[in-house]
């Protein structure tokens, strides 16, 4: 199946986790150049719709979940509109 | 002769066309002729000042327990909905092995709010493949289904417990993929996955332990099929709507199939989010893919008590936790005084707006009927306390049995809500009807779109609206032969006054199995339903017995399952 057209609007870029993914691994991936604590925290804070969801389970602690295989990992900053 | 003649109307075809006068005639399940019908029928309708257009048809529903115990949906019948889509947002109640049977129902209780005594009193267990379900529910059907197959079940069967904790391997990958075919075969309308719920120990639901390649593979063979892939993004999150919308762009690209997400709400303070949504909307159908975001007709209103869990406390845990595990008689104790009272008062206290805006709608004792209709900041006045210290103290005086309500919370203004409606990429759907049943109605969307976006705002044309919720719907969700009048194609039809149709006041009534009670909306202005050519509803005489309802699209026949 081809598209019409190509071009799309440039959005803010995210990836979908691979298999085993951590945040220190798409760290490395992702944010190469950056100090990987510096990038994880980056990534975390990008993030904070899977960083500090609630949905880890009764009596789990906010910022202890894994990150699912389904999630959308942003590795950039919210664009300005 | 015919079986079946609507005179004098003023059809309305679902092809956005403009309403002629004709006759309709029917004879068995079809359309005979549609013009001047000088022969007599069986039975004949007047619908002289009325319309007649195609049956109307719901694509985001859960109606899936329901139809168990009745066949009618009731009451969006009434409404002039003739097909229902269930199965949405990853859950189904097949295919459905015996032993995961209470863990489905923990997840229809948590993310749908069903009650789990509605299952217990209501729903006889005698299947678990997706053909022995449908056959279930085909005896005594009154309306068309189109029945998703939930991915989340669809793991369950394959990978038993570990369907809720990591991704599958390939053959497990290749075993859902030999599911879904047989659930396609059997005439499942196509495969719906969420993004974002929660089941009953607030752990994610299964779908969404899938990676992209077993999306990526069940989509493979929707496309076998060519059928519809249904999603729950984070709607919440214009970025991550995005996102997923542009992964269902890929797959719609990748394979040709519709895909559809849900839902997608604007208020005055998202309205900048839904434009930048619908931009993106508007590139990737653009590209060529088909990504149809659905969008209610019908305001956020919010009705509660708390006798059974609601998710408007869903982000204060202290009062979540009491309202989901809590017997009525230890949520009364905690309401009435001493510490667990000062914690819960405290907790809410940051949300005070939003009691205070709260509406009583409902008490058992006359003591307190005074109180109806004011809202918690003005009883609270009169009894000289807050607004959270009234709805505690009423709940605790009736028992728990005081019903609030949060009305017209968002997705209320007109300027907004009309135009999106109206945008050609926009589908029209998301009802939830039959789910949440103690929160809110979910009846009556399609009287709402004609009584207030049609006559009262006139923000869409009557034939505008009728094409966005028949063929329109029908072509996104690939039903044949339904959605327009027009001769050879089945007769299902609605006749309604365009001067009166409309959803009627929100009540609660108790007609749920297991003494349960629910809030429905009554149809107004809808005159008569025809199901297959046959009179299933009308204002006149009610529900009927002949029970014509079908599963929609038709399981494949023989030959062309050997074919394919």
């Amino acid at each position: 199946m081809t598209s019409l057209t190509a071009e799309l609007t440039p959005v803010r870029k995210s990836i979908l986790p691979k298999g085993g993914d951590t945040w220190e691994s798409i760290a490395a991936r992702e944010l190469p150049d950056v100090a990987q604590s510096d990038a994880v925290g980056m990534l975390q804070s990008w993030n904070l719709h899977v960083f500090m969801r609630a949905s880890g389970g009764v009596g789990r602690m906010r910022g202890d979940n894994p990150i699912l295989p389904s999630d959308v990992i942003f590795v950039e900053a919210p664009h300005r509109d | 002769m015919y079986d079946l003649v609507i005179r004098n109307g003023r059809i309305v075809d679902g092809s956005g066309m403009p309403a002629f006068s004709a006759d309709i005639a029917i004879t068995g399940d079809r359309i005979a002729r549609i013009g001047r019908v000088e022969e007599k029928a069986l039975r004949e309708i007047d619908a002289t000042g009325k319309v007649v257009a195609p049956g109307f048809i719901d694509p985001h529903t859960h109606f899936d327990a329901q139809l168990l115990w009745d066949g009618a949906a009731k009451p969006a019948l009434s409404h002039g909905v003739t097909t229902i889509v269930s199965g949405n947002c990853s859950l189904s109640l097949a295919p459905l092995k015996a032993e995961h049977r209470m863990k489905l129902v923990g997840m229809f209780n948590q993310i749908e709010e069903m009650p789990l005594k509605a299952f217990k009193e209501g729903v006889v267990w005698d299947w678990e493949t997706f053909p022995e379900y449908l056959a279930r529910i085909r005896k005594g059907l009154s309306i068309n289904v189109g029945q998703l197959v939930g991915h989340s079940v669809l793991r369950l069967w394959v990978m038993g417990e570990a369907a809720m904790e990591r991704t599958a391997t390939a053959d497990e990958i290749a075993g859902m993929q030999a599911l879904l075919r047989e659930c396609l075969d059997a005439g499942a309308i196509g495969l719906s996955t969420s993004y974002v719920d929660m089941d009953e120990t607030l752990k994610p639901v299964p779908s969404r332990y899938a990676d992209a390649a077993e999306v990526d593979a069940l989509a493979a063979v929707l496309s076998e099929y060519d059928r519809i892939l249904q999603i729950v993004p984070e709607f919440y999150d214009p970025d991550l709507t995005i996102a997923r919308l542009d992964q269902l762009a890929e797959i719609s690209l990748k394979y040709g199939i519709s895909t559809t997400f849900s839902p997608l709400f604007v208020n005055a303070d998202n309205i900048a989010a839904v434009n930048r949504v619908m931009a993106r909307v508007d590139e990737q159908f653009a590209r060529g893919a088909r990504v149809w975001p659905q969008v209610q007709t019908r305001p956020i209103d919010i009705s509660f008590s708390f006798a059974v869990p609601s998710l408007i406390f869903i982000r204060l845990p202290g009062w979540y936790n009491i309202m989901r595990f809590g017997s009525p008689e230890e949520i009364i104790a905690a309401f009435a005084g001493g510490e667990s009272r000062e914690r819960l008062i405290a907790e809410a206290t940051p949300m005070m707006d939003l009691w205070s805006f709260l509406k009583l709608r409902q008490v058992a004792s006359q003591a307190n009927q005074q109180y109806v209709g004011k809202t918690l900041a003005e009883i609270g006045k009169l009894r000289g306390v807050t607004a959270l210290e009234a709805m505690i103290d009423l709940s605790v005086e009736e028992k728990l049995d005081a019903h609030f309500m949060a009305e017209s919370m968002g997705h209320n203004q007109d300027d907004q809500v009309g135009p999106l409606l109206r945008h050609p990429r926009v589908h029209i759907g998301a009802s939830d009807g039959g789910a949440h049943i103690l929160s809110f109605s979910t009846y009556g969307d399609t009287g709402y779109l004609f009584g207030h976006f049609v006559r009262e705002a006139g923000m869409l044309s009557l034939e505008e609206a009728v094409k966005k919720i028949t063929s329109d719907t029908a072509a996104i969700w690939g039903i044949p032969d339904r959605g327009l009048l027009a001769k050879g194609l089945v007769a299902d039809i609605v006749v309604f006054d365009p001067a009166a149709i409309d959803r009627g006041a929100e009540v609660y009534v108790q007609d749920v199995p297991g003494e349960g009670s629910r809030y429905i909306r009554d149809a107004h202005g809808v005159d008569t339903v025809i199901v297959a050519g046959g009179v299933a509803w009308s204002a006149a005489e009610g529900y009927s017995a002949d029970a014509r309802g079908a599963i929609v699209p038709p399981a494949l026949a023989a030959a062309e399952l050997e074919a394919a």
